[in-house]
């Protein structure tokens, strides 16, 4: 009794710390939040806090939000932020609510690692097990992550979707699969992609269900997919009695499918389709689109034995390929990433990785400031270092992956333990 | 391509492969600087040309002269009345704004004041200008001439603001300018104009600086007159470095030297280059000069300011004895000006990135930046051998796999990060210490504190080593991955500034060069040459060589340092003591470190 008081203290002074941080960060320097606003690689077109205030602006003089092409974003922030004193006024209502929506976040985190889903699923349990991080830990690296602290600060909406998606996952594998519906439901209300979650989120909650209520596949996945529909039928009715019009399933929906905002981001989109001809613009859109959603039926098959391993993967190839991403969609693989320390050791650009990706984040300012104040570079320069970040974060991907089946193969073969492999 | 990476696989295994990469960064370190000596040569170095022709440098004739020889008299007569009687800025400003009005144009002030009275950073005065609107034009453009009333040396600017007062009145009579023309007259040469084109540009910092009542059209180019020298002259100085290393794009510096050289047949010199010659030795030395001060990154006349917001802009200063008069300079500042109202665009066809070396020789940023980017990449190269280093194991035989020789070098052993990284965190975060400080010292007391510092820095790096020893013993691999992480950092930071200010990257790289081979001695004897190459002691000693007069102008360049941190956005400051300083307090560290013993890893 006496430890768990201990454990109970020591992650709420986590939690205290955090928040402590985030909020000196606020106050001490006071132009930081709206300097992180404004950054391209914090705030995109569909998450921006600038555009939000424009589009609740917009909504609480009576306009339609969407119009003027500004506000990207579903329409319930607008209820919600137009709760709050206005953020000009009293900023410090709107940095609590994204302190605490970071700290939940953090929360359903900590339960993820604490539960041991990442070593031990139902269907392949690791050899490697032993050496894992705490739950604690791994909350305190995402909480003190240098990403997620810039993505608070610059006050990204894209932290609710990252609340949502923990908090599937994490109602997931306590084995409350319709909580977890739920929260896909609102995280992909919110921003879409995470509905490409649903297979891998399906497989892990049939899995974390108690043998005695596991009953068919089909039968659970007709149920949760009844549920996911419901929810979201729910959402956009609400939002439609919100806007009075359907108009948001195209600003918002429309935008992210469409690309039709081509303002700058980390990703790989933006430069390919400013430079395309327009002909060929639907064709291409949806190959990319394509290209994205494919990862998912591919990983679920092929890492059936371990859904969170595909969860994850997930994450971090939409931070790689979707249409907008951020630091804030890095800063959730990152976050995800720490479950899997006891591969770490298979892993084999560690170091590499690393120093990518440390190396594209301190030339992408610079050479968006080259680009756009210095008015000495051009968009070629900013768009080769995304290249390099996303080539950064692929690598990381591929070797988590590569690092995962090498576990797994380890379990069938074990006279090859500790020998070199080759990939062909 | 199998065969390829098996050939590779074999090769990583090679014990001799990780013999390699201190020679191979010294290597680096080598070619970045031969590089860089290369440069000067005819084969790597290019003339000059005139990328945009709309500017047409040369081509008009210049009419300044004659009868305004009169009125220049008459301004300098007013003019150095104002000077003897010294004058303060508002009665300067009244006189001067009467002049205007009787010439005819638009004329505005704006107030200006930079105090706080933590960091005795403090300027503050009134700003004149007067507008000249276009005739041909519809003012969504403008060029500007400045003249400081006190010069960057602190002399009275006498001739330079006659010369604008009359270029002025000679200018109001052409109807040929298409773009406004604005006449500013600062009261010296580094906050005022800086306050205007903040103003100018809406950026009025929280109410320190007053906004502009009137203005033209977007500022496409200036040209900043410090003419302070009594006397004919014989060639026309060229100061073109802007704040953090910015420099104007090489055209405008092209038109200046054509007109001046070419048409008006003066001399050209650039970078205090008094003697002009074109030798080995005197490029070498004039793109030295230009690298060091766009490292420094301070402001270098009332042109400075213009550049950080995209305006291109030069200081012309005559120097030498000869025969050109002031009607010489003016036809020089005609001349120019025709050429920058022949513009259709921005200028953007030439160099933003170059080295000059000589008034008619430059390198562009593709030659020269690979000598950056090596003395960055040897801090990177040794990183990753430090890190592939430090999981080796560090017995010959690990016990249990006696026979089995191959498979040794593949063998990993688990790295202990967390102390590495923490030590790494805190060293950048110390960082913040010195750079609060200098920056939020009172003026008079810089030198004294700069003193305090110089010695507690001497014994820093002893006491965090005891204290690193003392409570966590670090292994022989933690070093290791102290300065691999330390030299990581600090050859990306170096590598991302190369793309801002290639000199400072350079000089920065340089300097510390030797931290990429420390490795933990547990001697005393080999922190003092690591103790000389510290920030404040290169600091010390260069002042002292360059002004020769022990402590006293470091006090001065500290709190020029200061001022420009405040004041103009220069970042320099922040790179000494926030990339620089803590790469040095972690070198330091790891040469004084005593490696415990391993514990057993099982």
């Amino acid at each position: 009794m006496n430890g768990g008081e201990v454990t109970l203290g020591r992650t709420a002074r986590l939690y205290i710390g955090a928040a402590v941080l985030r909020l000196a960060l606020f106050t001490i320097f006071p132009g930081l939040p709206d300097l992180l606003t404004g950054r391209v690689e914090v705030s995109t077109p569909v998450t921006s806090f600038k555009r939000l205030q424009e589009g609740l602006f917009l909504y609480n003089h009576n306009v339609s939000p969407y119009d003027g092409g500004v506000y990207h974003q579903a329409p319930l922030f607008l209820p919600l932020f137009s709760l709050l004193p206005s953020s000009a006024t009293f900023p410090i209502f709107t940095y609590l609510l994204y302190v605490a929506v970071d700290l939940l976040s953090a929360d359903a985190l900590l339960k993820i690692a604490d539960s041991g889903e990442a070593v031990s699923s139902r269907l392949f349990t690791s050899p490697r097990r032993e050496k894992r991080w705490s739950g604690f830990v791994i909350a305190a690296v995402y909480l003190f992550n240098p990403f997620t602290i810039a993505t608070c600060l610059g006050r990204s909406t894209s932290v609710f979707t990252t609340c949502a998606i923990l908090h599937a996952i994490s109602k997931a594998i306590a084995g409350a699969p319709i909580s977890a519906m739920i929260a896909l439901s609102f995280a992909s209300y919110l921003s879409m992609y995470p509905l490409l979650l649903l297979p891998p989120l399906l497989l892990l909650g049939y899995d974390r269900r108690p043998a005695a209520d596991r009953t068919s596949p089909i039968a659970f996945t007709s149920k949760h997919v009844l549920v996911v529909a419901g929810i979201h039928s729910a959402l956009f009715g609400m939002s439609y009695l919100i806007t009075g019009s359907w108009e948001f399933l195209r600003s918002t929906y429309g935008v992210q499918l469409t690309l039709s905002d081509l303002t700058p981001n980390v990703g790989l989109w933006w430069y390919f389709f400013i430079e395309m001809f327009d002909s060929f613009r639907s064709f291409f859109l949806a190959v990319f689109w394509l290209h994205l959603s494919s990862y998912v039926g591919g990983l679920c098959v092929r890492i059936r034995t371990q859904p969170l391993v595909v969860l994850t993967l997930l994450l971090g190839i939409f931070a790689i390929f979707k249409p907008y991403p951020s630091i804030a969609d890095v800063s959730l693989f990152l976050a995800m990433m720490p479950l899997y320390r006891h591969v770490f050791p298979l892993m084999r650009y560690t170091f590499v990785v690393a120093a990518v990706v440390m190396y594209a984040t301190f030339l992408g300012p610079a050479f968006y400031h080259l680009w756009i104040y210095a008015g000495s570079g051009n968009a070629n320069f900013f768009y080769a270092i995304t290249l390099v970040w996303g080539l950064g974060l692929s690598l990381m991907v591929c070797d988590l992956t590569f690092a995962i089946l090498r576990d797994e193969w380890e379990v069938e073969r074990p006279e090859m333990v500790g020998k070199e492999i080759r990939q062909i | 391509m199998p065969r390829l990476l098996s050939g590779a696989f074999r090769l990583k295994n090679d014990p001799r492969i990780l013999k390699l990469p201190p020679y191979l960064s010294l290597l680096c370190l080598l070619v970045g600087i031969a590089w860089l000596l290369l440069l000067p040569l005819d084969n790597y170095s290019r003339r000059t040309y005139i990328s945009e022709n709309a500017l047409l440098p040369g081509q008009v004739h210049t009419y300044f002269g004659g009868s305004d020889q009169n009125v220049f008299r008459a301004y300098k007569h007013e003019v150095n009345s104002l000077a003897d009687s010294n004058a303060t800025n508002p009665a300067i400003n009244d006189k001067l704004s009467e002049i205007f009005a009787g010439i005819g144009l638009k004329t505005a002030r704006q107030r200006y004041g930079y105090r706080s009275t933590s960091s005795g950073v403090e300027a503050h005065g009134e700003n004149i200008y007067a507008i000249l609107p276009a005739p041909r034009g519809d003012a969504t453009e403008a060029i500007v001439l400045v003249a400081a009333w006190r010069n960057v040396k602190g002399e009275v600017n006498k001739n330079g603001v006659a010369l604008l007062l009359t270029l002025a009145r000679y200018f109001r009579r052409w109807s040929l300018w298409s773009k406004d023309i604005v006449f500013l007259v600062t009261p010296d040469s580094a906050a005022g104009p800086q306050a205007w084109v903040d103003a100018y540009h809406d950026e009025l910092h929280g109410g320190r600086v007053g906004s502009l009542p009137v203005k033209g059209g977007a500022l496409q180019g200036a040209v900043a007159v410090d003419f302070a020298r009594e006397g004919r002259f014989r060639s026309v100085h060229v100061a073109y470095d802007g704040v953090n290393g910015q420099l104007p794009n090489l055209d405008l510096i092209n038109s200046v030297v054509s007109i001046a050289g070419g048409q008006m047949g003066m001399g050209v010199g650039i970078q205090e280059m008094w003697e002009q010659r074109d030798g080995y030795r005197e490029r070498l030395d004039t793109m030295l000069r230009g690298m060091l001060k766009q490292g420094l990154g301070a402001a270098s006349g009332p042109h400075s300011a213009f550049i950080p917001y995209h305006v291109d802009a030069v200081t012309l200063q005559p120097y030498g004895e000869g025969w050109q008069d002031e009607m010489a300079m003016g036809r020089v500042i005609e001349g120019t000006f025709r050429s920058l109202n022949n513009l259709l665009e921005k200028l953007h066809q030439s160099f933003f990135f170059y080295l000059l070396m000589g008034t008619e020789r430059f390198v562009s940023i593709g030659t020269y930046l690979p000598s950056a980017m090596l003395v960055a990449a040897n801090f990177t190269i040794m990183a990753i051998a430090l890190w592939v280093k430090s999981g080796q194991p560090e017995g010959e035989v690990v016990p249990g796999l006696e026979g089995k020789k191959g498979e040794k070098a593949r063998l990993v052993t688990e790295r202990h990060l967390f102390l590495p990284l923490g030590v790494v965190t805190v060293a950048q975060a110390l960082g913040v210490v010195p750079l609060w400080v200098f920056n939020h010292t009172p003026a008079s007391l810089q030198t004294t504190v700069f003193a305090v510092f110089l010695v507690l820095n001497t014994a820093l790096p002893h006491v965090l080593s005891a204290i690193l020893t003392r409570t966590y013993n670090p292994t022989t691999q933690q070093y290791q991955l102290i300065t691999s992480f330390s030299l990581l950092l600090l050859g990306m930071f170096l590598s991302s500034l190369a793309t801002l200010n290639f000199s400072l990257a350079l000089i920065v790289g340089l300097l510390s060069s030797p931290l990429s081979f420390v490795r933990p001695a547990g001697r005393v004897a080999w922190s003092v040459p690591l103790a000389i190459i510290s920030p404040p002691a290169v600091l010390a000693l260069t002042t002292a060589v360059v002004k020769d007069g022990g402590l006293a102008p470091v006090g001065d360049v500290l709190r020029e340092a200061a001022f420009g941190w405040d004041v103009m956005g220069m970042y320099t400051p922040v790179v000494v003591w926030c990339v620089w300083w803590p790469a040095w307090l972690v070198g330091n560290l790891v040469v004084l470190g005593r490696p415990g013993r391993k514990d057993k890893v099982a």
